[in-house]
């Protein structure tokens, strides 16, 4: 009886699941990309590198560059996700027999 | 999301209500939890030498560890050290599973927090369920309120401490009292905080089913000799409900009374009867629900237990087996080297580029002249005096460098050299060493070899 309540409704829906999984992947990917590349770049040195009198300090440099990896590893991920999901599958037919 | 029903195979995602249990794993999951976040808590309040004791000063780009500093060239460290991570994490899951996962993950420990708080604003697992049911009253407001009052400002210290790790913590959490906390330092606090909130409060356990990579890869370090959480098949079923006076052996029975509880106190909501599934964090919540029963019908404890597949199936369990020695000698000489690094580490680092516009000049009195850049990096706080010299030919000197050369606390000061030798000594290509000494400690010196080129005789 207890069980009705509990087993089977706690599922996250597939588009729920999906989601989450590539933000939190893209997230931890982005750490981690962040890590390596400003320990060998300071964004101070980068800052000058496009327009000159544009002056970024390393605070913000530092939070550019994560949320530009977060963005470019989601895409990543998302756009991966969304083609496997959407995928035609194999044997449709046969299976729905 | 909104989708017609039927249309998703899958049930919306409604709320879990783990059941609390007391017992052995209990106690020690909530020693482990105030630990471990006691220690997240206070490590940013402890000084080293009069400054803060773990600080990665990342807008100085330096990371301070008790008595080390360490500059971004020091990043070999800290690949060695994720590397370390890695190994511990493969021996310690092959061990003894996903222990990590039920005592240690930051998602386990803080979501054991957030409960916490439920329990003491909306009480017990029953009281929770009667309460979401209820229409909204003051009760209910009161309850629903305490909670969040508790979970906000829980998270918000948290948010505190982690940026107190980047930043000097007592000198934001002036500015914090004094409502001066801005800019990016307020940004990450309010973004660790609030991913705290989210992560304990409301997602839980379904960051471990549905997000994290760990628990899917690990089957992969499992084998037969892992310790597990499992159900007893064999002294279990057949499964059905008695009386505690009936002999379950007289009555064709197993010693699984089919009471639930390790079903209701599971936080991912599997039923561990069922077998060894993904989702299992290896809490050990359904161990002690199981245990308190045995104790009440006069069963044996173990059940449901930590134990091995061999161990079920009455083989012997072997600690030692190859991927265990492999795991652990990797793991002993990726230690071994890092502790040997930083123990031998010299706080000074000599780079020696050639230029490579020019191989040789010929001067005067048959001298050959070579021109380098050197890099000299001072990875001590304070600056620092350094003497430089050259070796390896007979009569080599040194031009255009002063007797002492001084560098800036973490600084880089880049050097152009000129090196002379007399042309009978130096000819074709040969091995040169710069040395670079601290003047106030001998010990304090590095050799860098370089190429010296001259005529061919």
């Amino acid at each position: 009886m207890v069980n009705e309540e509990y087993r089977g409704t706690q599922q996250w829906s597939r588009d729920k699941q999906a989601v989450f999984a590539v933000v939190w992947i893209s997230f931890l990917t982005a750490a981690m990309g962040t890590m390596v590349f400003f320990a060998l770049f300071d964004p101070v040195d980068l800052s000058g590198i496009f327009d000159e009198d544009l002056e970024i300090g390393r605070d913000a440099g530092y939070a550019a560059g994560f949320f530009f990896f977060w963005f470019l590893c989601a895409l990543c991920s998302g756009v991966t996700a969304f083609l496997v999901r959407t995928a035609p599958k194999r044997n449709a037919k046969k299976r729905q027999r | 999301m909104n989708k017609p029903q039927g249309a998703s195979m899958y049930a919306s995602a409604d709320k879990i209500y783990p059941r609390e249990i007391g017992g052995r794993f209990d106690k020690l999951s909530r020693l482990a939890t105030i630990v471990l976040l006691g220690l997240f808590y206070t490590i940013p309040w402890l000084n080293w030498d009069e400054r803060q004791a773990v600080l990665f000063d990342l807008p100085a780009r330096k990371f301070h560890l008790l008595g080390l500093t360490l500059w971004p060239q020091d990043f070999p460290y800290l690949a060695m050290l994720l590397m370390i991570a890695a190994f511990a994490l493969f021996f310690f899951t092959a061990l003894a599973g996903r222990l990590f996962c039920g005592f240690a993950c930051p998602q386990t420990v803080w979501t054991e927090v957030f409960i916490w708080m439920e329990q003491w604003t909306e009480g017990k697992r029953a009281q929770r369920i009667k309460l979401d049911k209820a229409p909204w009253s003051w009760n209910k407001l009161r309850r629903k309120g305490s909670k969040q009052i508790l979970w906000i400002t829980f998270s918000m210290w948290t948010g505190f401490t982690f940026v107190g790790y980047f930043t000097p913590i007592r000198e934001l959490g002036a500015d914090f009292m004094a409502l001066n906390v801005g800019g990016w330092t307020l940004f990450w606090g309010i973004f660790y905080g609030f991913a705290t909130y989210g992560n304990a409060g409301y997602m839980r356990e379904q960051v471990c089913k549905y997000m994290c990579p760990y628990a899917r890869f690990q089957s992969a370090m499992f084998d037969k000799d892992t310790l597990i959480i499992s159900y007893d098949e064999e002294r279990g079923e057949p499964r059905g409900g008695r009386k505690r006076s009936v002999d379950p052996r007289e009555a064709g029975l197993g010693d699984c009374i089919d009471c639930q509880l390790c079903v209701q106190v599971c936080p991912t909501g599997i039923d561990i009867r069922e077998g060894l599934q993904y989702e299992c964090i290896a809490c050990a919540a359904c161990i002690d629900a199981c245990d308190s029963i045995m104790d009440k019908m006069d069963y044996p404890r173990g059940l449901v237990r930590y134990t091995t597949e061999n161990a079920l199936h009455h083989k012997k369990t072997h600690v030692l087996r190859p991927r265990m020695l492999v795991y652990a000698t990797l793991l002993l000489i990726l230690i071994t080297g890092l502790m040997t690094s930083i123990a031998m580490r010299t706080p000074v680092i000599l780079d020696v580029i050639r230029d490579r516009n020019t191989l040789y000049r010929e001067l005067p009195d048959s001298m050959v002249e070579n021109i380098y850049t050197l890099k000299i990096i001072n990875q001590d706080e304070r600056p620092r005096s350094f003497s430089l010299s050259v070796e390896g030919i007979d009569g080599i000197t040194l031009d255009g460098v002063d007797d002492v050369i001084n560098v800036d606390g973490g600084g880089v000061l880049s050097l152009p050299v000129r090196v002379r030798a007399h042309q009978d000594d130096a000819y074709g290509i040969m091995t040169i060493h710069f040395s670079v000494t601290a003047v106030d400690d001998e010990g304090v010196s590095v050799i860098e070899d370089s190429r010296f080129l001259g005529p061919t005789p």
